[in-house]
């Protein structure tokens, strides 16, 4: 089992970034890796177990399902469902925290996967910055702040 | 119950910081407003539930007992037993997180107790911003922050 964790501060209130993070279906706005998104069924983006169906920049579908979302914790939950990328039983869990004396936002991205011997370090690394520091980098050219 | 949640970046790798702050009987190494510290009955200050009895710079004397340790999670819990402070059922974790972007920490330092609802206000702001906010202050000026 691979674990992958990266952690940022934005420079930014936490209701500002947990507004922008929170939506489910919003990502296609700012990550960079992502082209198009969408709810399946019509579900609100917010309902906990919609599944968002969306198309990397590079053409490939994926499918996550929504498994936890909580405002008073700042913090959701979700898992793939499917993907071309040999990311299995891959479930994340995103975690604002404030940090009190600047005012700006602890932000933990973490997940674990399965993948095939000898891919592990692959696909860690491409989790962790094409995904993971690439979305902190999105929000925080998104929020117009510097690097904290 | 009464709540206080400080949280500051200290600029050094979460290892380092949590060196400094793991010795639950280290506080007057590292805090500016302790004086003194010793664990009772000579026990191991990473023994769970040991107690710290230590002095503040003006000389109140408090008691406190080590109820958890996580060098993996980087976090200890502690109970006042003992204190100037018109509170009780007093609980608080100090934790520690790498920023991976970077190499620095997220310290979070919280606190639950009882207390009159008039003594309130002064005590979350008393112990949020002098023991919390000093504390992390203090690791921050150490660290090169």
């Amino acid at each position: 089992m691979v674990q992958v964790i990266r952690s940022t501060v934005i420079a930014a209130p936490i209701e500002a970034v947990w507004d922008m993070v929170r939506d489910f279906n919003g990502h296609d706005r700012w990550h960079p890796a992502v082209a198009t998104s969408v709810i399946e069924r019509g579900h609100p983006s917010d309902k906990v177990g919609c599944v968002r169906r969306f198309r990397l920049a590079d053409g490939a579908e994926l499918r996550e399902q929504l498994l936890t979302l909580s405002d008073a914790e700042t913090a959701f939950c979700y898992c793939l469902l499917d993907t071309p990328i040999p990311l299995l039983n891959y479930v994340a869990h995103v975690r604002l925290t404030p940090v009190t004396d600047t005012d700006h936002t602890f932000w933990e991205w973490r997940c674990r996967f399965d993948t095939p011997k000898g891919r592990e370090a692959e696909l860690a690394a491409m989790v962790g910055e094409n995904i993971y520091q690439a979305g902190f980098d999105a929000i925080r050219a998104h929020l117009n702040v510097e690097a904290a | 119950m009464a709540r206080v949640f400080v949280s500051s970046v200290i600029p050094a790798e979460t290892a380092k910081v949590w060196d400094r702050v793991r010795d639950f009987n280290a506080m007057p190494k590292w805090h500016p407003r302790i004086r003194d510290s010793r664990i009772e009955d000579a026990l191991p200050g990473d023994k769970i539930g040991c107690i710290r009895n230590f002095h503040l710079q003006n000389g109140d004397m408090i008691r406190e007992k080590l109820l958890g340790l996580s060098d993996y999670d980087y976090f200890f819990t502690y109970s006042m037993l003992e204190g100037p402070m018109p509170l009780w059922d007093y609980m608080a974790t100090l934790r520690l997180t790498p920023i991976t972007d970077g190499g620095r920490t997220f310290a979070e330092w919280s606190a639950e107790f009882e207390c009159d609802p008039t003594d309130e206000s002064d005590l979350v702001n008393g112990i949020g911003t002098n023991v919390f906010m000093g504390g992390f202050d203090a690791l921050k000026r150490h660290f090169g922050g």
